[in-house]
């Protein structure tokens, strides 16, 4: 078998790349790479303009397109010797000692001189960009119009959401490399802030099968659009000895029961469930969730004396532990050893945190928070909580999902078009949210009360209370 | 056909993470980049944590390397953090040097534990975004390389959190970081009359969180000038109002003290403290100038363990703005709707 690949004839960038059977069996593509070959173009790389060039080289029947590594064939070459390079600017960010996003975009298709235009004239070259779906595929594709037809039509790309804790098999993760060498750019985007990895640079054509593939490799595309977006959870029980729930599973249990939501957009806007084993709340999910699953704990922090001891004795600085402790509660005693006082401790994980010995306390749960947000109508907005404590009961979470739902569902009947969680809060407020919900008052629920001394009695409250006062009076008289 | 949902857990664990599932007691950090995990079953698992080209953004040719490199050192398995490292789990004791070396050899540095530089977060910016005022992954990357002895160190006085945004979006996470830069733009968003047919314009008009669109006879809008943020708002809802910006309007804003964990002060968004500074690709001077006089306040003046918005809480931001020289602006102040008295100061507790 051959691989055919058309090349700029200058840099060598390879623009397209076909094997000898796809070309006799599949008369579409035999007809664009007839094209591209009569017709002048100009190179994504180095913007020479003219003919490509097509390069035959003997390929293994077996070895699927791509799937080695990107060989493009003197490009990199080409950029480092080249007297005048045609990417001066992403050179220079190449070089140095930490790793280049510049270095590696060379290695793949991505059309070079889309990034160095975008730094030579300072403005981004890309264009509008959105959500699309596929027949099958509602959620996880998107596209991205070029601004400049001349260098690239624009490019699509996938969503693909992350196994739990991030951890990638490699056969898993050089599966999905060999998805985006056949298919896209060869580049991946390993961790989008989101928490989605995605792929980039997939014809319109390839989509489906891409998608096809991916699902067949056991990932699934979602996570785009005004829906459920992939739920980020810390790293939890795997490899950390602080979490007070199982966040692994967690984040599991609530793809079984809410996948539906994730690749069917339906809400007002996007909206995100973090979860969090801990208040140290390693996925900032208080700053970007709709939705934060906080695991929190309600009896004292458990001491253990001795290891206590043994870890000021071997040079602990506990005196800087005690001084930083936000509530002011710890109190250290060559004797007594540590105290904690029971009234001013906020759970807030630092002496847990700092001295081996000192363990999250009994008693556990999550919290839910609401309406964390970065951007949305009114800016960033720390999420605020909703349900100071319950129960996280493995395998199926009902009665926390349960809430998840109820909050999703009062979200869905109530807000705006395109509104966040964080946005609609403000509208509403959150007392009208708690009554929307069905929460009771507790202390947990506040920041601190009003200032503010002008607010609202409804007429049947005032007329509830007198009646209720009346009957009170009438027994008392009675007797 | 995709309904399939995420991979079963156990499908990519480590066996090191599964036989100590929920069994971890304690950590320790043996040297910089290295981190320690005991078990209640006496296993003890290492951690390596390499840094990664910004955003993430990595070529097939070199994630194939780093899988060779799990094969190798840790039974076939790595992840990613929340934070864009490349994580090694499981790594046997005596050969964690060695893949320290491997890594140099690569060129990925080891670091960002403990207290640190954490590796940088940031958004697509021009590598892929139509909407970017800046490309925050070219400021990372030329921020990564200034503060590389942080990164491979634990020299600070706790963990510090660099990130980058191109737009007022925010898909950066910058307001969560202690230091972030954030593009911003400065014109008003173009009014493409004839593509305004595609719009949604009661949508347009509503996205608006200033309310500077206004209807301005049937199909069409108009924008309020003297009230209009620059936000991408409207260029996000509509293809007409897009694209925002321009090479000498769009710039870089810088914010500090932004944190997500509950000890210390609590969770906090950032503050914006420098409103502009222009777009010099391709290494920024200006904003890694700023950056450097912060962290370097930052780390002479606090105390151990005070995050950067801590410190400032501590100190305050007269002394802030004393200790890091940077130039003062009204427009650091909020000055809108509910919000216009908030930034003002209500009584006279100042530091001279």
């Amino acid at each position: 078998m051959e691989a055919i690949k058309l090349c700029c004839a200058k840099c060598g960038f390879v623009v397209e790349e076909y094997t000898s059977v796809e070309l006799t069996d599949n008369p579409r593509k035999a007809k664009r790479c007839q094209y591209l070959l009569q017709k002048s173009s100009i190179c994504p790389s180095c913007l020479a303009s003219g003919r490509l060039k097509e390069v035959r080289t003997q390929v293994d029947d077996n070895a699927i397109v791509g799937a080695k590594p990107q060989p493009a064939p003197g490009v990199a070459a080409a950029h480092e010797e080249h007297p005048q390079s045609p990417t001066p600017m992403m050179d220079a960010i190449s070089r140095g000692s930490w790793p280049s996003h510049a270095a590696e975009l060379k290695k793949t298709h991505y059309p070079l001189q889309m990034y160095e235009q975008a730094l030579q004239k300072r403005a981004t070259q890309w264009g509008y960009g959105g959500y699309v779906s596929l027949p099958g595929v509602a959620a996880g594709v998107l596209v991205r119009a070029s601004a400049r037809p001349d260098i690239t039509k624009g490019s699509n790309f996938l969503r693909i959401m992350d196994p739990c804790g991030n951890f990638f098999k490699t056969d898993a993760m050089r599966g999905l490399c060999d998805i985006a060498d056949k298919y896209a750019y060869g580049l991946l985007h390993l961790l989008s802030t989101g928490g989605d990895l995605e792929m980039l640079g997939i014809p319109t054509e390839n989509l489906k099968p891409a998608v096809d593939e991916i699902t067949a490799l056991g990932f699934d595309v979602g996570s785009t659009g005004d829906d459920y977006r992939t739920s980020e959870e810390c790293i939890g029980p795997a490899k950390c000895d602080l979490p007070l729930y199982d966040t692994l599973g967690f984040r599991e249990a609530w793809y079984k029961r809410f996948l539906e939501d994730v690749q069917y957009p339906r809400f007002p806007h996007k909206f995100k469930c973090k979860f969090a084993g801990c208040p140290n709340d390693c996925v900032r999910g208080g700053q970007k969730a709709d939705v934060f699953v906080c695991g929190v704990f309600r009896d004292l922090p458990i001491v253990d004396q001795p290891k206590v001891a043994a870890w000021v004795k071997g040079g602990g600085d506990i005196s800087t532990v005690c001084t930083r402790c936000p509530g002011g509660c710890l109190t250290w005693d060559a004797k007594r050893g540590l105290g904690i006082d029971g009234d001013s401790c906020i759970r807030c994980m630092y002496c847990i945190n700092k001295i081996p010995g000192v363990r999250p306390g009994g008693d556990r749960g999550v919290a839910i928070l609401v309406g964390g947000k970065l951007r949305g109508k009114y800016g960033p907005m720390l999420a605020k909580v909703l349900v100071p404590f319950m129960k996280a009961v493995p395998p199926d979470y009902k009665e926390v999902f349960d809430l998840i739902e109820r909050i999703t569902a009062v979200y869905d009947e109530h807000a705006r078009k395109k509104e966040r969680m964080g946005d609609f809060l403000l509208r509403i407020g959150m007392v009208e949210f708690f009554r929307l919900v069905g929460v009771e008052p507790s202390a947990q629920l506040f920041d601190r009360p009003r200032t503010n001394l002008y607010y609202h009695w409804e007429p049947e409250e005032v007329n509830a209370e007198i009646a209720q006062r009346n009957i009170a009076g009438q027994s008392v008289s009675k007797e | 056909m995709p309904g399939i949902g995420i991979p079963p857990l156990e499908a990519n664990l480590p066996p090191i993470v599964k036989r100590n599932y929920g069994k971890w007691i304690s950590h320790q950090h043996p040297r910089p980049g290295v981190i320690k995990h005991d078990s209640e079953s006496g296993e003890a698992c290492f951690t390596v944590r390499a840094g990664m080209p910004p955003n993430a953004r990595i070529s097939t040719q070199t994630l194939r390397t780093i899988c060779d490199l799990a094969d190798e050192f840790c039974e076939g398995y790595f992840r990613v953090t929340q934070r864009n490292s490349c994580e090694f789990v499981g790594v046997p004791e005596n050969r964690v040097e060695q893949l320290i070396a491997r890594l140099a050899e690569m060129g990925f540095p080891v670091g960002g534990t403990n207290r640190s530089l954490h590796n940088t977060v940031c958004c697509t910016g021009y590598l892929h975004c139509h909407l970017a005022a800046t490309d925050p992954a070219a400021i990372m990357k030329a921020v990564s390389e200034m503060l590389l002895h942080e990164f491979q160190n634990d020299c600070l006085p706790a963990k510090l959190k660099i990130s980058g945004s191109g737009c007022l979006n925010n898909c950066g996470e910058s307001s969560t970081a202690d230091i972030a830069v954030i593009g911003v733009h400065r014109d008003l968003p173009p009014i493409h009359a004839e593509k305004l047919k595609g719009c949604e314009l009661p949508l347009v008009i509503s996205v608006c969180p200033v309310g500077a669109i206004r209807p301005k006879g049937p199909g069409m809008i108009e924008i309020d000038p003297k009230r209009c943020v620059h936000c991408p708002a409207c260029s996000v809802a509509c293809a007409a109002m897009a694209p925002i910006g321009s090479p000498d309007g769009d710039g870089v804003a810088i914010v500090v003290g932004g944190k997500a964990g509950n000890t210390g002060d609590g969770p906090a968004m950032a503050k914006l403290v420098v409103p502009y500074l222009p777009n010099n690709p391709p290494f920024w001077p200006e904003v890694t100038a700023v950056i450097r006089k912060i962290v370097d306040a930052w780390s002479a003046n606090a105390r151990k363990d005070e995050r950067v918005g801590e410190w400032i809480n501590r100190i305050g931001w007269e002394k802030f703005y004393e200790r890091t020289a940077l130039p003062l602006s009204f427009k650091v102040m909020d000055n809108y709707d509910a919000r216009a008295l908030e930034c003002a100061k209500p009584n006279v507790r100042f530091t001279w």
